[in-house]
């Protein structure tokens, strides 16, 4: 099986790519491609990985056009794959000489510099979790909150983001405005702001709902499509705006 | 370049490395009053405790107590559990789930809305706190989210490399920036590793990537005392074929476990608590029908959750199906999920006390990279989420006082083991043609899985011992001809594969050395337990360039040591 991989030894944009021959074994999944190619091929090619397990969130990235996760990806089903989103350049754009019948196309993920081949710079995605506050103000006493289960179903799905970037990478309004603070750190504003337990819910919407904020949404919901944790950030940018 | 010489000095009052829970919680202690940095391979966020499911555990209900944890936990470790550390583990257990429900933790919830709990393997009392089958998620997220909230100070994607000393005490530690491949010196007060566990020295196993031992390793090289290093649990019900995590949690939720003949066999391991039994017998249990040819394809069970029904698998174990579909293609709701056992955890680790202080003066050990020992012989599912929160906070006191008054450390030390570390790795990268690493890797899997495993004896364990011996041999000659200084994951992996290799090496010699079975080391030749010789703790210290070897005692406390039953 061939990979076309995107390269960028300097960082910033992608130079070329390199093909490989990965021996493609039953269940193999792209995470499992890279390290067969860093392994045995070319040792340069850099690449975030963690868990393997689809809970770290280190190795989103683009393959075949369609941001993914490359540890739950398997190589198999990529073909299959119709990703339904709205597109935007890094999505269309396609490099000279790819086969897309043959040859599964590896790219970082876009809408954040790029660092080093499938390396990209989280830092204006990690920056947002500090400039809106995305924390709580420890609650006091020796008891834990009462907190019921429908309160607690209200932010579960939220709660489950695991700060993969996949949303951000596949937003167009990311691709457009540097700027937009993207939808992970607007809904989890918005797990705060539901969260039952919080004593002054209103500070966090009031943070989202700056200028770089929610007005930037245009409810496209590519994030909505690309989440592989179900979380649907589209949906609490929505709520967001109707307040 | 790494050869270039660089300012490339950094100082702080104490050095953290590793930003798991446990590592965060020691900052979180910190930061307020002392100059804390923490470095860490990965971003915090992709440390290894986010992978944790089932939950943690705490007395938290009145009918329970922290006695009826503390002894559930030392029977659970065999008796080899230290119980002072346990004592205090079990009493802390609350205080540290509150606090971090009251950072903001989703737990989950009983219909009066208390935090819920559900049995675990080896309690007397269903005291697992979880939130869902995400509890390492929720800790994680919750605790970054407060360790932003302090400030705390990260240098994130730097691979620490070595350990620095002066005759007394410790003095900082060189590290690898990933982004730029440059070799820095930390000079500080104290230094404290964090660093999580070694499974990676296994083929099959449920940690991450990262988890290579790194902490463990430096420490060793540093002349600090590994203990109980041959206690490695492996995980009864790991996926097939990924190894990936498929929690306690699914049989404390009631989920059988059947082999090819369809029956549920835990009857004949462990008849009252039947799933339920810790981990160590599950995972016998296990492994002996796979051997006895009722395995399905002789490798693997069958953790059948069908009888749950969805509604329960839906809202207790989403993150299970959620695994079994994307990387066996099974829904548990439809399918019994493919198991078998896998590395999980590390029991051992870099000797030192309740208050974390190792040996060499000003370092100190926290969570899976330490042994103080609170898992002894075999941990208790629920336990490991509790070990980092509640050490990491009295670590941190610790540390606290320990560099209170200390003065600055001799900065040349630092400079001279940063520039000893540039010429090793510059060696590594100049070397044209050698062994891949990757191919001694997997080798080094291979062997443990098979011959260091869930059941041992002397003969598999001398062999491995040798092929590991000829595997380190071959290390020293690895090349990696077309690799790159920015971000070149590959030289971070051989470093890595240096560290796994030096435990592999502990862990075999150990698991020989004792020559009995408890807790998660079985000897197929010695399967007895055998308190008048080894109810004790090994030790493993190098001493110039050998390991030298012993046993110390074990603290032995209101629990009485007896026979181990379920």
């Amino acid at each position: 099986m061939l990979f076309r991989v995107a390269r960028s030894h300097k960082g910033k944009e992608i130079t070329h790519y390199d093909l490989y021959k990965v021996d493609a074994r039953k269940g193999m999944t792209v995470l499992d491609a890279l390290f067969q190619i860093q392994d045995y091929m070319d040792e340069s090619l850099a690449f975030r990985y963690s868990c393997r397990g689809a809970v770290c969130g280190s190795c989103a990235m683009l393959a075949d056009k369609v941001p993914i996760l490359a540890c739950r990806t398997q190589v198999s089903s990529l073909k299959e794959v119709s990703s339904k989103l709205k597109p935007f350049t890094a999505l269309t754009d396609t490099p000279l000489g790819w086969n897309a019948e043959t040859e599964i196309l590896l790219e970082p993920l876009p809408n954040l510099p790029i660092l080093k081949d499938l390396v990209i710079d989280m830092t204006r995605f990690y920056d947002a979790l500090e400039s809106l506050k995305l924390w709580a103000e420890p609650a006091k006493g020796e008891e834990s909150r009462i907190q019921s289960p429908a309160e607690r179903k209200k932010i579960e799905r939220y709660v489950d983001c695991i700060m993969c970037a996949l949303c951000f990478g596949s937003c167009p309004v990311n691709a457009e405005k540097e700027e937009y603070l993207g939808p992970a750190a607007l809904t989890k504003a918005w797990r705060f702001y539901e969260d039952s337990r919080v004593q002054d819910p209103k500070t966090y919407l009031e943070s989202a709902n700056v200028p770089a904020g929610s007005p930037l949404c245009d409810l496209i919901y590519n994030c909505v499509k690309v989440c592989p944790k179900g979380v649907a950030p589209g949906g609490a940018i929505r709520k967001m705006k109707e307040l | 370049m790494i050869l270039e010489v660089l300012k490339t000095n950094h100082s702080h009052d104490v050095l953290v490395v590793g930003a798991g829970l446990s590592g965060l919680r020691v900052a979180i202690e910190l930061t307020d009053q002392y100059d804390v940095a923490v470095l860490t391979k990965v971003h915090p966020l992709r440390s290894h405790s986010v992978a944790a499911q089932g939950g943690i555990n705490a007395s938290l209900n009145p009918e329970d107590s922290w006695e009826s944890h503390a002894f559930d936990t030392v029977k659970g470790s065999d008796y080899l559990a230290d119980q002072d550390v346990v004592e205090v583990m079990t009493k802390e257990a609350s205080r540290a789930v509150i606090e971090n429900e009251q950072w903001g933790t989703a737990f989950s919830r009983t219909e009066d809305g208390r935090i819920a709990q559900r049995p675990f393997g080896g309690a007397a009392y269903p005291r697992t706190c979880y939130a869902a089958d995400k509890t390492g998620h929720n800790l994680l997220h919750t605790t970054f989210e407060q360790a932003l909230r302090k400030g705390v100070n990260f240098y994130q994607e730097w691979f620490v490399t070595s350990l620095v000393k002066s005759e007394k005490r410790v003095c900082g530690v060189t590290a690898f920036e990933i982004a730029s491949g440059e070799i820095h010196g930390f000079t500080a007060k104290a230094v404290v590793l964090a660093t999580g566990g070694f499974g990676r020295v296994y083929g099959h196993s449920t940690n991450a990537l990262i988890n290579t031992g790194d902490g463990a390793a430096m420490a060793l090289r540093a002349g600090v005392p590994l203990k109980d290093m041959e206690f490695v649990q492996f995980h009864p019900t790991t996926l097939v074929p990924s190894s990936i995590l498929i929690t306690e949690g699914a049989r404390g939720e009631g989920g059988y476990l059947v082999n090819k003949e369809y029956k549920r066999f835990m009857d004949a391991y462990a008849s009252k608590d039947m799933e339920l039994a810790p981990r160590d017998i599950v995972a016998r249990a296990i492994q002996t029908e796979i051997n006895e040819g009722r395995g399905f394809d002789d490798y693997y069970v069958h953790l059948d959750l069908r009888h749950l029904g969805k509604t329960k698998i839906l809202e207790r174990l989403p993150g299970i199906r959620e695994i079994s579909m994307f990387f066996a293609d099974v829904d548990p709701i439809e399918e019994p999920i493919p198991v078998r056992p896998g590395q999980h955890y590390s029991m051992g680790g870099i000797h030192c006390d309740k208050d974390g202080v190792t040996p060499l003066s000003g370092l100190f050990a926290v969570g899976e990279t330490a042994c103080m020992s609170v898992h002894g012989a075999n941990r208790l599912g629920g336990n490991s989420l509790l070990e980092t929160l509640v050490f990491g906070r009295l670590v941190g006191q610790k540390v606290g006082v320990h560099v209170s008054g200390l003065g600055d450390v001799d900065e040349c030390i630092v400079d001279d083991a940063a520039f000893a570390m540039r010429v090793k790795i510059q060696s590594i990268l100049l070397r044209e043609s050698g062994e891949s690493h990757a191919e001694i890797k997997e080798e080094l899997g291979r062997i443990m899985d098979n011959e260091v495993g869930v059941f041992r004896d002397q003969t598999t364990l001398e062999s491995a011992l040798k092929a590991i011996r000829f595997l380190k041999e071959r290390y020293e000659n690895i090349a990696l001809p077309r690799c790159d200084t920015k971000f070149n994951y590959s030289l971070i992996r051989a470093l890595e594969l240096e560290n796994l290799l030096c435990l592999a090496e502990v862990i075999t010699m150990t698991a020989l050395m004792r020559r009995e079975s408890r807790g998660a080391h079985w000897r197929l030749d010695y399967g007895t337990r055998d308190d008048e010789n080894f109810l004790k703790h090994s030790l493993v210290t190098l001493v110039d360039d050998y390991l030298k070897t012993e046993y110390i005692d074990v603290d032995l406390g209101q629990f009485e040591v007896m026979e181990r039953k379920y």
